[in-house]
């Protein structure tokens, strides 16, 4: 099996919005929509401060919320992993974003444009079929099957792989099959500490964050998740 | 969707000074649609072969609807801020007509003015971007003649100004960078190398932080970069001198001395040197070779004498003479001496970490953690190999950014960073603070090949004269470099690395002794905006307006163009055609293994009637009658590289114009040529199809060390005699002109800088103007947006959108604590006023600033150009003044200015 | 809107959504209520079709809000798991049944009261599908609560019962019964709220926003009716029974609007984003 994975290395990135604006050529949304964004959070009181810069979107979860809530159908997910949306389904009734705790989902009533009247660029790429209906990050699907049509590796090859990775400049953002043990994402995952958002929701997010490198003894990092978990629960 | 007529187009992005990147544009039917990384250029670029979210906006720059598509006139000969300029649009030949025949007029009457000043100037922003955007119009500047390109759009606020100078007379480092990949302790004073390093920064430091560096950050503020640095110090704003003057006494007064690099210090400093009691190097009386004290010998003998075994420190007595200025002897005889390191020892010891913790507000115990941390990390006597070639290997580093290192404070602060890294060794060598390319030292593309035997056992460097002889109280252009600047040499870019604020201040009121400033007869404006990118904006705006005759090269209409005669419209980034170098070691982190050189290309059709830069140029100089020297000098090489080599040749007939592509046809051979020794001679069509060419560039040249060892030559450190000497040499020059306004200025020429009370010299500024220092509490810095420095690009909605998800990029960024205090809340409206101005944004709440600190990041205040002028966005701008006062020796001045801050409509009543 | 770690109220939901709540919500239970409470004949009748009209209202205000409503009917595509489908299923159901019933009542058929029965089970069904839908935006912390459905379910029946009430003056159908049944749902409703309250007061906006919303529910919407309902059960006069169990009615129904529309508009925050661990940047300190 497959399963697609993004991972956001939090002490790589450095919230330069390349990956936003990569997303927004790629994927072609209008002002506003940002199926990838980087978050700046602070935390603390000065002088006592941390500030990291945190990249979100759609997290394709393994029990996504909004496939369940969508009363059309129109959110699915694919065997590999990933959350679609079908534009031709979908009503509009934005039950799907309000379903997810990550805010990925937008909904775009009006075209609207850069500057009001649609430039060269806009109007040779603008998608009625997406207008008044749920949008988000599809992890570039489309790059996706057409590299894998073609032989190539999705978080490999350029080609085949979404468009936000390609674009990182703090190489901070992977992609792989998190199924396959050799992967790339297995691999960070292995040789580093992570968590994933809101895990405590239970939405199985597919997208996780590297926080530190692993701990020389290989238990203590899982435990200690295990007790911040219960600790959060509690 | 993709379209069966997509094609990508591979072309450069140089719209930062951290460039250049490579990049793909997808092109979908003639239109441009899409920015992507160029993949196929991963291999040999530092960066990935990716591009910053900056090129990410060119498509929307490439089809803005405010674009200027065609030249327009102004009709309203009154020129203000208030005044609409009337502009019409005019045919290119109207335009080419109207500004040769202004041009043929001043070839008529003179080059230069009454007063010596060429009739004719040019403003280029961006630290030398432009250029590589420009084509071939540096040709014809060079065919014109002098041209005034010190009318400064940032240079010397917005720049590293003091790190350029000194940078480059130390080590070759016109821009000083750690060796990141090797780097295993760094110490950044405000260099934001995460907003402002590029792609190759970013790259490098995400690296590295992985890996394990460890880098503390010193700022007032927790900048981007702080975000990402293991340690943030919050320091007062303009003392960091103080904390590095303090690490250096932990470093010669706390640790045990065996623990610096001594054999660097002997061998590849001037410690040794003996100094006399005036103050200036002993020496041979015959050779006037510096004297150092050799034990083996037990006397003193010249600096480069053979077998000899130089003592570091101490006192000795030597039969010598004393130089000082304008080569007077001011001691013959037994005279007493001190090694220049004992002097610096002693110069130390008052800056013990307490005394430092006093000035800048960090913990004394931090401060000698810190330096007890560096000096840890340095391996001082391990070695690494380069490329077969073995080097000292010492992994810590100091970065200064800006305000760190421009305007008072400047000197001492790139001069203790500089001694900290030779302290340890760690100078120009892998792991340690190295340079990256030199922009006052010829060849501006082999900083190694600058190195030059000069005075004394130094490297040459090439200072403007201060011999009575040579020296001359008649500047060539307006801003004076070239006489108040020694230091600022007389390159092509030292124009802009003089006090480039002086060309617009002298226009008010020229100092006495300088012939009396007046506007250029014509002044070309490209890629930059003074009037908004400047100090004291508001008076930028009024001289300009001055102006006889302005022509902007104007992508839409903005603040500076709003005061031009005519608006040329330029093919931009995606629509023009430039061949430009690429690789070696490049400004701000670009540190390559390969270079050649790198294809920008027309990706779609320009717009409108945009056109090519060299076709404009070639125009021009058809129109002036200047064709021949114009093709002569891009044969020379103006235009990227000379078009003629060992056993080739593709040079232009200089007897006729040549069309855009039939020019950069020649250059692109001619840079085949180079790559290959004039095996391949590859037209612009090959070019067009790969984009890029390049050879392997040792890592070994990223090191300026193994040149000077080769050369038998000493970095000139710690003791600045030669700039103790030209100081007192200036000031006699001057003096003898009864100049002494620059008296404040040319107390900085010190062999031993010390710590002066830099803070306070705004305290000063504040009375000048008439204000009280504990009305105006707050200091107000500036930093860079990655999103948007440098890249005249804030007319992009898409930046905009995505800058906003940056702290800071909404308003004025305000601690925490001081907002409760001032009954401030997130997004309130609040004004921050200096004596006689003020600006007004939202206020941005956040917890890593000092609470004596505002933050308003970027530049903008906008009002004239479409999009921008809604911000509602404070701008320090806005409240910084031109000021004498607050400009150093070397003609800049730091962007910090004091200010009040209050909520606009009262404080808020309940307390947040 | 912002984006960061401090949640912000949801936006993909206005007072259209809310709408459906509302006036959806009372009109289920006025469905449920009026035939619980064994109305007969006419007042029975126009009780189903007024309740229906209700639950119309609510989801023409919906519809009004979703993007697409020339496709509206593609919502019942998904009965399997989305309680947005079942909902439209409910009301579907609800449509057929309440006319229905509402014609055997006006014609005094004898199957006037089972008819109806099915009718009300459709409108419990309608209520309880709202409570889910909300249950079920994990996005909101307000909603998601486990005590969501119950505190939307009786809630309805709470506005149901008050609208029963509100036009007990004119059906003259109420009984002492009936009136302790609206006091004990009242009660109920209460104690709904303080459980759901409980369950959402570490997200700290939201229930701070949900607050005043909540004090006009305890103090307008169940105190102050529950004194009228009580004076009206031992008052000896009929009239006064009437008017002050109309009152009650009206009080118990606009509470509940309140606080519905400020569950949907007002505390419908989100929970931002949220990191537990900061990233280490190179070797610590």
């Amino acid at each position: 099996m497959t399963r697609w994975t993004m991972i956001a290395d939090l002490r790589r990135c450095v919230g330069c919005q390349t990956c936003t604006a990569a997303c927004k050529h790629a994927n072609a949304t209008p002002p506003g929509v940002q199926w990838r964004r980087v978050l700046d959070i602070e935390v603390g009181e000065y002088p006592e401060v941390k500030r990291a810069f945190v990249p979100v979107g759609c997290q394709h979860c393994d029990d996504p919320p909004c496939m369940h809530v969508c009363p059309t159908t129109a959110t699915r997910k694919r065997a590999d992993g990933i959350v679609t949306i079908d534009y031709d389904l979908c009503i509009g009734c934005a039950y799907c974003a309000v379903a997810c705790p990550y805010q990925a989902r937008y909904k775009t009533q009006r075209a609207t444009f850069a500057y009001g009247k649609p430039a060269a660029h806009e109007t040779k790429r603008h998608d009625p079929d997406r207008l008044a209906v749920a949008t988000k990050c599809t992890f570039c699907v489309d790059r996706i099957d057409a590299g894998l049509a073609t032989g190539k590796t999705p978080g490999v090859d350029p080609e085949a792989t979404p468009a936000c990775v390609n674009s990182c400049i703090a190489q901070a953002l992977t992609f792989g099959d998190l199924d396959d043990p050799d992967s790339n994402v297995s691999k960070l995952l292995e040789g580093n500490q992570h968590f994933r958002m809101h895990e405590e929701l239970g939405t199985g997010p597919n997208f996780h964050y590297l926080w530190d490198k692993a701990l020389p003894t290989g238990g203590i990092p899982a435990l200690e998740r295990l007790v911040e978990e219960a600790m959060e629960l509690a | 969707m993709s379209s069966a007529a997509a094609k990508r187009v591979p072309t450069y992005c140089y719209q930062c000074v951290a460039g250049p990147d490579l990049l793909t544009v997808k092109v979908e039917d003639g239109v441009a649609t899409e920015v992507e990384p160029n993949f196929c250029a991963a291999a040999i670029h530092p960066g990935g072969g990716k591009v910053c979210v900056k090129a990410y906006g060119l498509v929307q720059k490439t089809y803005h609807p405010a674009r200027v598509l065609t030249p327009m006139l102004r009709t309203n000969p009154r020129k203000g801020r208030n005044e609409d300029p009337g502009f019409v649009p005019i045919s290119w030949d109207d335009a080419f007509t109207l500004i040769a025949g202004k041009l043929n007029a001043i070839r008529a009457e003179g080059l230069l003015n009454e007063s010596g000043y060429p009739r004719v100037a040019a403003t280029f922003g961006g630290g030398g971007t432009p250029q590589s955007y420009m084509g071939t119009f540096p040709a014809f500047l060079s065919a014109w003649g002098p041209v005034d390109m010190g009318f400064g759009s940032g240079q010397g606020v917005k720049c590293y100004h003091s790190e350029h100078l000194y940078g480059e007379f130390w080590h070759r480092a016109f821009i000083v960078a750690p060796d990141t990949p090797r780097t295993d302790y760094l110490i950044s004073c405000g260099a934001n190398v995460e907003a402002s390093g590029g792609v190759v920064g970013v790259w490098r430091h995400a690296n590295a932080r992985v890996r394990g560096m460890k880098r503390v950050q010193v700022e007032p503020h927790l900048s981007i970069t702080g975000a990402c640095s293991a340690e943030w110090v919050p320091i007062k704003p303009k003392t960091d001198a103080a904390f590095l003057f303090a690490l250096m006494h932990v470093l010669v007064h706390d640790a045990p001395r065996e623990r610096l690099d001594l054999p660097f210090l002997v061998k590849r400093t001037a410690s040794p040197y003996l100094v006399g009691p005036n103050g200036y190097y002993l020496r041979d009386r015959t050779s006037r070779k510096p004297l150092v004290w050799d034990r083996a010998r037990g006397a003193a003998v010249p600096f480069d004498a053979a077998g000899m075994d130089e003592a570091l420190e101490g006192r000795y007595e030597a039969d010598a003479i004393e130089i000082g200025p304008d080569d007077a002897v001011l001691a013959d005889g037994r005279l007493p001496g001190a090694t220049a390191f004992t002097l610096t020892v002693e110069h130390l010891r008052p800056y013990t970490p307490e005394w430092a913790e006093r000035v800048c507000e960090v913990p004394a115990a931090r401060i000698r953690r810190i330096a007890n941390e560096y000096l840890d990390h340095a391996r001082v006597g391990e070695t690494i190999e380069i490329d077969g070639a073995t080097l000292p290997y010492r992994p810590v580093a100091v970065s200064l950014g800006k305000t760190v290192n421009n305007g008072w404070g400047g000197y001492e602060c790139c001069w203790a960073r500089t001694m900290l890294a030779a302290l340890v060794g760690a100078l120009e060598v892998p792991g340690g603070t190295i340079g990256t390319t030199v922009r006052l030292n010829r060849p501006q593309n082999d900083r190694l090949k600058s190195v030059k035997a000069g005075p004394d056992g130094f490297m040459a460097y090439p200072l403007n004269p201060t011999d009575k002889e040579r020296w001359s109280p008649k500047p060539n252009i307006r801003n004076a470099y070239k006489t108040m600047i020694p230091l600022a040499a007389d390159g092509p870019w030292s124009q802009a690395l003089g006090p480039t604020h002086f060309s617009w201040m002298f226009l008010d009121e020229t100092p006495k002794g300088l012939p009396q400033v007046t506007p250029p007869d014509v002044w070309f404006v490209y890629r930059t905006n003074p009037a908004i990118s400047f100090w004291d904006t508001a008076s930028v705006q009024q001289k300009m307006a001055r102006f006889p005759f302005v022509v902007a090269f104007a992508f839409t209409r903005d603040e500076t163009n709003h005061f031009a005669d005519v608006l040329l419209p330029d093919a931009v980034d995606l629509e023009s055609l430039q061949l430009i170098r690429i690789g070696g070691t490049k400004f701000v982190e670009q540190f390559w293994n390969h270079q050649g050189f790198a294809l920008r290309q027309p990706v779609v059709a320009s717009q409108g009637e945009a056109r090519d830069f060299t076709d404009v140029a070639s125009e021009l100089a058809e129109r002036c009658g200047l064709t021949r020297e114009y093709v002569a000098a891009i044969n020379r090489g103006v235009a990227c590289v000379p078009l003629k080599g060992l056993g080739w040749s593709v040079e232009l007939d200089t007897s006729r114009t040549h069309t855009r592509d039939a020019i950069w046809d020649a250059v692109c051979k001619a840079a085949s040529a180079e790559l290959t020794d004039g095996r391949e001679l590859h037209g612009l069509d090959w070019w067009k199809a790969q984009g890029l060419m390049t050879n392997p560039f040792s890592q070994l040249d990223w090191y300026l060390l193994p040149t000077l060892v080769e050369q038998g030559l000493r970095f000139e450190l710690p003791y600045q005699e030669r700039l103790k000497r030209v100081g007192a040499e200036l000031g006699a020059r001057l003096h003898e002109h009864d100049m002494r306004w620059w008296d404040r200025q040319l107390e900085e020429y010190r062999a031993l800088p010390a710590w002066k009370d830099f803070p306070g010299l705004w305290d000063d500024a504040l009375r000048e103007q008439g204000g009280e220092p504990a009305d105006f509490p707050f200091w107000m810095l500036t930093a860079r947006s990655m999103q948007y420095a440098w890249g005249g690009n804030v007319g992009m909605q898409m930046i905009r959108e995505v800058s906003r998800n940056i702290a800071g990029h909404r308003g004025v960024i305000v601690n925490g604590a001081t907002a409760r205090r001032l009954g401030i809340a997130d997004g309130d409206e609040i004004e921050l006023a200096t004596p006689h101005r003020s600006t007004r944004g939202s206020a941005v709440i956040r917890e890593g600033i000092r609470p004596d600190t505002l933050l308003a990041i970027g530049q903008f205040d906008h009002w004239a150009t479409p999009y921008a002028k809604d911000f509602g966005l404070a701008s320090l701008n806005t409240l910084a003044t031109m000021s004498l006062g607050l400009t150093d020796a070397t003609g800049s001045g730091a962007d910090v200015v004091r200010v009040s801050l209050r909520r606009v409509g009262g404080p808020r009543k309940e307390r947040r | 809107m912002t984006y960061g770690p401090t949640p912000w109220v949801q936006r993909h939901w206005d007072l259209r959504a809310a709408t459906n709540f509302v006036a959806g919500g009372a009109g289920a239970g006025l469905v449920v209520v009026s035939v619980v409470s064994g109305a007969r004949g006419v007042p029975a009748a126009i009780a189903l079709l007024a309740g229906l009209a209700l639950v119309g209202v609510g989801l023409l205000a919906v519809w009004l809000e979703i993007g697409r409503p020339l496709r509206a009917l593609n919502v019942f595509l998904n009965p399997r798991t989305s309680w947005m489908s079942r909902e439209g299923i409910a009301a579907v159901v609800l449509g057929a049944l309440a006319p229905l019933a509402a014609w055997l009542h006006a014609t005094g058929s004898a199957a006037a009261p089972s008819t109806g029965a099915l009718a009300a089970l459709a409108a419990l069904a309608f209520a309880y599908c709202q409570g889910r839908i909300l249950r079920a935006s994990k996005g909101i912390p307000a909603w998601r609560s486990t005590a969501t459905p119950t505190l939307i379910v009786v809630t309805s029946l709470a506005e149901g019962a008050g609208l029963w009430w509100l036009a007990a003056p004119w059906h003259a159908q109420g009984t002492r019964a009936g009136i302790t049944l609206f006091g004990l749902l009242l009660v109920a409703r209460l104690v709904a709220w303080l459980v759901h309250r409980r369950t959402i007061v570490r997200h700290a906006r939201a229930s701070a926003a949900l607050a005043p919303a909540g004090a006009v529910l305890a103090f307008g919407g169940t105190f102050a009716p529950l004194v009228l309902v009580a004076v009206a059960a031992v008052s000896a006069s009929e009239g006064w029974v009437l008017g002050l169990a109309a009152l009650a009615g009206a009080l118990a129904l606009a509470t509940g609007a309140v606080y519905k529309t400020a569950l949907v508009v007002r505390g419908a925050y989100n929970q931002g984003f949220a990191i537990p661990r900061m990233p280490v940047r190179g070797t610590p300190t």
